[in-house]
């Protein structure tokens, strides 16, 4: 079944004055359970579908559908509760809330979601102990390295019972070592949870490790391949 | 509840920006209580003594009196009885009054003779615990007569000294009479000191020629609160009678008494509007330099009302936690000034003039200590509607790509 499915996308900024054509008629769709790379060079629209996808934009013109709703109809706070429900984030930095402890991170969402202090407490222990970080459940961020940071906002994408992950960039600042544990647990999660995951990525290490890989180029998109 | 929690400890990220805010709201409400106190003090100083020396709480005369101050405008009526059978009333004094001349060898001035009963003053208006030369009156001596200090000063007369008292009887004829001064009084107050002096009341009747001439009731109240209905009261039983409480007798000391409450608020807006400042400014800081992480919480699905009422709670957290310390120092310290009184005599000779006490006791209701309170938690609420705001003007998207 399909997670994500975009039909014929437009996004133009600056409609307007100097009109930039981002995406120029996308079309896509991810089932569920793909573990998916979207890559493209800077200015090729990555960021843009990626945005749009998340419900973090709109399109200028055609139809997203996530989970069979049409999101280009939600506005305010309603596109807010939607990602709250349905989309979990993993970005590049600025994951987490400072001020709140590993696992107060992962319960926050389930906070939003309304999620009884028991329930909240169980997931929150269940997860951090999946992406590997139970003796660092009540540590700050501070107190974590960039790669336990993503554990934990990995966790926190997962606490929500997404339909899909969405990670921009998720590897950006971590180094080797990091990034192929990250992956490992990611790839874990893909196949044992069946957890759809999306990417948008530069990183070489990613992409190897994708079933399946989408290149834009100029709004477009220019290779599908599936591994 | 996790956000105000989040935003509890969001104020401690920047420790030293909230504290330089709490510290401003701090010594804001210190030294608000203590000026408040210290206003307070010195207005409920004044109006104590007028009320005591001067207007009593309630006067009762014949309705022209005020006016021409005739000997002839006398209360008629005996209310002897019914005043005593008021549990609300206190003390009475009962007056006749002479407006004449004072005559020493040297001067003369015009002043209000007033006839009095001296174990009636001692309880009401407390003459007698001002007497700082000689004594009060004395017992079977004839043509007594208490002059205040000042008032002996500008007569160049001495105690034990004669003076002579001189006004128009009740058939306008010129009377007149010597006194022996036995006693001199300073109250604090120069210009109403000059103004009476006292004798017998016995002693005046027979000069105005009346036995039991009669032109002024003054009385104290058990409760200041209770003024008008007691007034009221007297009013309605006796039409025909001029009465009228503290504030009428003397509008100035209400003037007094409302204009300070009129400085205090103008100032008390003024210290809100410096503190709305303030604690926008921290705010904003606070919520800009969030830029990204209020756009990832906006993104996660944190929806507006949330972010806004994160936001106002913070505000508020940053806004009143400086106040309750503030409250008790300055509780403390009007407690203890309190005790102590200031003493302002060293440098404010000429206060004395005025009425004033020269040793202020600041006091505080805890009415007031409430209503800053109130003041604080509405500035704060206030100040946190602009930043809030512009949290929840943040578009996520924009808020994350900002790098």
């Amino acid at each position: 079944m399909a997670v994500i499915i975009t039909e014929q996308i437009e996004k133009i900024y600056n409609p307007d004055k100097v009109p930039v054509h981002a995406l120029r008629g996308v079309d896509l769709e991810i089932d569920e359970g793909e573990f998916t790379a979207i890559v493209g060079p800077s200015g090729s629209g990555k960021t843009t579908l990626l945005n749009i996808i998340g419900g973090l934009d709109t399109p200028t013109k055609g139809k997203v559908y996530i989970a069979g709703t049409d999101i280009s109809t939600l506005s305010g706070n309603g596109m807010i509760n939607f990602r709250k429900d349905h989309i979990g984030f993993i970005f590049q930095s600025y994951n987490l809330i400072p001020v709140l402890t590993a696992r107060e991170n992962v319960e926050f969402i389930m906070m939003l979601q309304k999620k009884s202090k028991k329930e909240r407490d169980q997931r929150a222990n269940e997860l951090l102990d999946a992406v590997g970080l139970h003796d660092k459940k009540n540590k700050r961020p501070m107190e974590l390295s960039g790669g336990q940071q993503q554990r934990v906002a990995v966790a926190r994408a997962l606490a929500s019972k997404p339909s899909f992950i969405l990670a921009d960039e998720p590897t950006a600042n971590l180094d080797s070592q990091s990034t192929a544990d990250l992956l490992d647990m990611m790839a874990e999660l893909n196949r044992e949870e069946g957890m759809t995951f999306v990417f948008s990525t530069h990183d070489q290490r990613v992409i190897d490790r994708a079933r399946r890989v989408i290149t834009l180029i100029d709004g477009k998109i220019a290779k599908d391949e599936v591994r | 509840m996790m956000i105000l929690k989040v935003a509890w400890r969001n104020i401690w990220r920047s420790r030293v920006r909230s504290l330089v805010v709490i510290g401003a709201v701090l010594i804001g409400v210190w030294s608000f209580i203590a000026m408040m106190a210290l206003s307070l003090g010195m207005t409920g100083g004044y109006v104590d003594n007028a009320i005591r020396y001067q207007t009593s709480h309630i006067q009762i005369h014949h309705p022209e009196f005020n006016e021409d101050k005739e000997l002839a405008f006398m209360i008629e009526d005996d209310l002897t009885e019914d005043l005593e059978a008021k549990s609300e009333i206190v003390s009475t004094a009962y007056r006749s009054i002479a407006n004449g001349m004072i005559r020493s060898s040297r001067s003369a001035r015009g002043v209000a003779i007033k006839g009095v009963i001296p174990e009636q003053e001692e309880r009401l208006s407390q003459i007698s615990e001002k007497i700082v030369e000689g004594t009060y009156f004395q017992e079977d001596k004839n043509n007594q007569i208490i002059v205040s200090r000042e008032l002996a000063e500008k007569l160049k007369v001495r105690l034990r000294k004669k003076v002579v008292i001189q006004f128009q009887d009740l058939n306008k004829e010129i009377v007149a009479s010597s006194f022996r001064i036995v006693g001199m009084f300073s109250t604090g107050n120069t210009m109403a000191d000059l103004a009476s002096v006292f004798v017998l009341q016995d002693d005046l009747n027979e000069l105005i020629g009346k036995d039991n001439a009669l032109h002024e009731i003054a009385m104290i109240i058990k409760d200041v609160e209770q003024l008008e209905n007691v007034q009221q009261d007297l009013k309605s039983t006796y039409p025909d009678l001029l009465i009228e409480n503290y504030r009428e007798i003397a509008p100035d000391v209400q003037l007094y008494e409302s204009q300070i409450y009129v400085s205090l608020s103008i100032l008390l807006a003024i210290f809100m509007l410096a503190l709305i400042f303030g604690i926008i400014n921290t705010m904003l800081m606070a919520v800009l330099e969030r830029t990204r992480e209020l756009g990832m919480l906006m993104a996660i699905g944190m929806n507006r009302i949330r972010v806004f009422f994160m936001i106002v709670m913070e505000t508020l957290m940053l806004g009143i936690i400086g106040a309750p310390l503030g409250m008790l120092i300055g509780w403390l310290t009007v407690k203890y000034l309190n005790r102590t009184g200031i003493d302002l005599s060293g440098f404010a000779k000429g206060i004395e003039r005025f009425g004033m006490d020269t040793v202020i006791y600041p006091s505080l209701d805890t009415e007031m200590y409430l209503q800053l309170m109130v003041s604080v938690l509405i500035t704060a609420l206030l100040a946190s509607v602009y930043p809030a705001i512009k949290a929840i003007r943040l578009r996520p998207m924009e808020a994350i790509r900002k790098l």
